[in-house]
């Protein structure tokens, strides 16, 4: 398989102006500016082939964006090297840009007051696409996220699942070979987020095209990528399969209970792993298949007032992965 | 060449018309605005006219001249306008991440910026100045081609020098992701562009000609058409674009590179 | 009276964070003083005067336009339109606070800034060019003067209140706001005298409350206007105030009655 994305080294500081207080302060800094220098990737190397999903993980600030924005060429690194599709992507030659797409779940490329399909029709413009190849693209696109109607009403009158999907086929119209998602699921209701997982897979296996993907949600991770990589305070910490990283750092699930008495702490540890107990309620890290009996043991013999099972934070895989090392 | 040429003219007329869309779902304010700006236009000429009504010449020009002076600002600062209102939003491009998706896309971003918000109303208001230019023409002494040649070369040129300036804006945008305001001030000099240079003290007058260039974009032309103009001035007005515009644009390359991007 | 005191006090130190923003102001409202002066000085040209003007009135009404731009023309309308469109206005409903009375309080603190700054400017203009200031001498000038100006800014500021509690009623408020902020610029001698006009359009226009808020308090400081006649004016004054008081009032309640009732 050819490799699609390479980096080496891969840096990038952000420089921001030390602010001084005062009126004297502001005044100084117009002509002796100080300069703060934060490194938000530092030294990240991996290689990513053709037609692979990856999933791209880490706590807020990781530097899991900024590393995506490299990769689509919007930011300079300030130093390392990274090719994508053969390319360097920061000198954004043209013939990159029309072979890529970047989706920010939290940005919109579409026009706010007029439809979806304006923005289409202007992304057409744009990449150069012939009437035939744009009719044809975008009724497959139409159909797999089954648009339907929603592309002749203002952006700004459609629900934000509705408004996902648009984005999603006004960055797929050119039919990139490599395709940057950045948090494609945010803000979405859980129908909506495995509706959109549903469709990144489909778009992956027809196309072939690579997909890198960052995501806080832990089921698109699991849904989608076989492979990850995990980056804490800028640095790669892990890169493989999901399956070890998941069997290593997430084995159980959370279990939260409030009991209407008091329960002796030490008689639950029979159940799990007590993280801890206050007031009535009890904190367990349960292993992932131990879940059901535990939950059933626990209602047969304690006063349960209330049940709650939840994933690990991904945060929290990635501080126990950066505490391990 | 050629293609890309025929690209980005689509590309314009795409954003132009669906600026327009967008304008036309708030009608009461669109029609206020339009409606503001002919008043302007239609004030101050008016008040020209009633200033002629006391005076023969100010700053030895009379009412025609006069007239010349301020139809050509107008002529130039609207299409201008007209091209490059884009840059106005400069801040708000950068901070809400459109310019993310620019910067992504194969197609100039200074160009995308640029013509991000074309203003029909804009193109409507052009054609009252440019008809009222014509009724100025007619009754200005003939003129040889040479003079119009001039005028036509010399209001590009103000075109183009604005445009620089719009650069140098939009770069600050990108750069530092605020001085929203840098755009305002050049708006509220480029007021004393009405009136022909003439009419400053010295001082001004030197300011205006080689500090902030507002009169060889706006008077040069009108001065040009009426054959007031030397012509060391006129190459200095070509040579200051010359050196203007590769500036302006290696500023832009130099804050995109520097660009961070708001964080989402 | 205390709530709108701290309101003072922190809109205050607030105007005065945003130098930056303050600085433009400024510059760019100083550039249209400079040219405004610079186009009656070549009007007046070596004649002793100009429409009655003599060349230190002329002076004299170019600065006080700088003075009163910053004391009569700073209103909260563009604030009171964002608020209603964003739904902030609810959260001021809801408190037992005035909210004209909250405006006026932040709109006083802007104009203490401005006023201030208009001075230094002022004072910069009156040194630099030659002419000298006309001063009154007799303190019941200066007693009209102050009572007109205070008039002046009142009536502004429910005027354009009025205008942009349409707000509550469409999306759309900006464009009228825009177009009538124009037309009060030149309606109110903001830009010339309205000497200049045509005997009848400036008639005309002294049937409207416009002229009261520049060209009338700025005369009555040149002393063009005898005592009597300027009491009656006065009094005119203080009628279109209380009749644009009662009709904003009106507007007011009307409007957030009608936003109550469709939820905001």
């Amino acid at each position: 398989m050819p490799v699609a994305i390479e980096t080496k080294g891969l840096t990038k500081d952000y420089r921001s102006p030390v602010k001084e207080p005062g009126l004297w302060g502001g005044v100084k800094s117009l002509f002796d500016r100080k300069w703060k220098d934060t490194r938000a990737v530092d030294g990240v190397t991996f290689s990513i082939e053709e037609g692979e999903l990856v999933g791209f993980l880490g706590a807020n600030g990781a530097g899991k964006t900024t590393t995506l924005k490299m990769l689509s060429g919007l930011l300079t690194p300030t130093s390392g090297e990274a090719t994508a599709l053969g390319f360097t992507p920061w000198e954004r030659r043209p013939d990159f840009q029309r072979s890529i797409s970047l989706v920010m779940g939290q940005r919109s490329q579409l026009w706010w007051e007029i439809p979806a399909y304006e923005t289409f029709k202007l992304n057409q413009a744009i990449y150069g696409l012939s009437e035939a190849d744009f009719r044809r693209h975008l009724d497959e696109l139409v159909e797999l996220l089954e648009l339907g109607e929603h592309l002749s009403v203002p952006v700004k009158k459609l629900s934000l699942g509705q408004r996902m999907r648009c984005e999603l086929a006004a960055a797929l119209l050119h039919r990139p070979r490599l395709l940057l998602l950045d948090e494609p699921t945010i803000g979405l209701d859980v129908v909506m987020q495995k509706n959109v997982r549903e469709f990144i897979k489909a778009y992956n296996k027809r196309s072939g095209s690579t997909i890198m993907l960052t995501s806080h949600n832990m089921t698109d991770v699991v849904e989608l990528c076989r492979r990850v990589i995990v980056i804490e305070k800028g640095r790669l910490l892990y890169d493989g399969a999901l399956d070890r990283l998941v069997e290593r750092y997430a084995g159980h699930k959370i279990m939260r209970a409030r009991f209407t008495a008091d329960v002796d702490a030490a008689d639950l540890k029979s159940l799990g792993t007590v993280v801890k107990y206050e007031d009535r309620t009890a904190t367990l890290e349960v292993p992932r298949e131990r879940m059901a009996a535990s939950a059933a043991a626990l209602l047969r013999t304690y006063p349960v007032a209330d049940l709650n099972v939840e994933e690990v934070a991904i945060d929290d895989i990635v501080r126990r992965l950066f505490t391990h090392e | 060449m050629r293609a890309a040429l025929s690209k980005y003219w689509r590309i314009w007329l795409r954003t132009a018309s669906m600026a327009m869309q967008a304008q036309l779902t708030y009608r009461l304010g669109s029609f206020g605005f339009l409606l503001g700006k002919m008043m302007r236009l239609m004030f101050f000429f008016a008040f020209m006219a009633a200033v002629f009504n006391h005076v023969e010449t100010v700053a030895g020009y009379n009412l025609v001249e006069t007239a010349l002076f301020f139809m050509t600002y107008n002529l130039v600062d609207m299409t201008a306008q007209i091209l490059f209102r884009g840059v106005y939003g400069a801040r708000r491009t950068v901070s809400e991440g459109d310019f993310d998706f620019y910067l992504v896309q194969p197609c100039s971003p200074l160009f995308r910026m640029t013509c991000s918000s074309v203003d029909f109303l804009d193109i409507i208001t052009i054609i009252p100045v440019i008809v009222m230019t014509g009724m100025t023409f007619a009754r200005l002494p003939p003129i040889g081609w040479e003079g119009y040649a001039a005028y036509a070369l010399l209001m590009a040129n103000g075109v183009a020098l604005i445009f620089a300036i719009h650069v140098l804006v939009a770069a600050l945008a990108v750069r530092t992701q605020e001085l929203e305001s840098a755009i305002w001030i050049y708006r509220d000099v480029m007021f004393m562009g009405k009136f022909p240079v003439d009419v400053y003290a010295p001082a001004v007058r030197w300011a205006l000609t080689l500090g902030i260039p507002i009169a060889v974009m706006t008077t040069f032309p009108a001065k040009a058409l009426l054959g007031r103009l030397s012509f060391g001035w006129i190459a200095y007005a070509f040579a200051l674009t010359a050196v203007a515009l590769p500036l302006s644009y290696w500023f832009w390359r130099d804050s995109v590179a520097r660009y961070t991007s708001s964080s989402s | 009276m205390r709530t709108y005191w701290v309101a003072y006090q922190i809109a205050l130190q607030e105007t005065l964070q945003r130098r930056s923003t303050l600085l433009m102001d400024r510059v760019g409202g100083f550039a249209i003083v400079v040219s405004l002066y610079s186009f009656w000085t070549a009007l007046i040209g070596d004649k002793a005067t100009f429409l009655g003007y003599t060349r230190e009135e002329m002076l004299t009404y170019v600065l006080a336009l700088n003075v009163l731009r910053s004391f009569v023309f700073t209103g909260r309308g563009w604030q009171l339109v964002g608020e209603i469109s964003s739904g902030k206005i609810s959260s001021y409903l809801v408190r037992p606070l005035s909210y004209h009375g909250y405006a006026l309080a932040l709109d006083l603190a802007q104009k203490t800034v401005h006023v201030c700054a208009s001075f230094i400017e002022v004072g910069l203009l009156a040194l630099l060019v030659r002419g000298g200031l006309f001063l009154p001498s007799d303190p019941a000038t200066w007693l009209l003067f102050g009572a007109a100006v205070l008039m002046s800014s009142l009536l502004f500021f429910f005027l354009e209140f009025m205008i942009s509690s349409l707000a509550f009623w469409t999306s759309e408020s900006g464009g009228p706001l825009f177009c009538f902020e124009l037309f009060l610029q030149f309606a109110a001698g903001a830009f010339f005298p309205l000497d200049v006009l045509p005997e009848g359009l400036r008639r005309a226009l002294e049937a409207t409350p416009f002229p009261y808020m520049i060209y009338f308090p700025v005369r009555v400081f040149l002393e063009k206007v005898p005592t009597s006649e300027a009491l009656s004016l006065l009094g005119r004054e203080a009628m279109w105030l209380a009749a644009v008081y009662l009709c904003a009032m009106a507007v007011w309640r009307r409007g957030v009655r009608s936003y109550a009732a469709e939820g905001g």
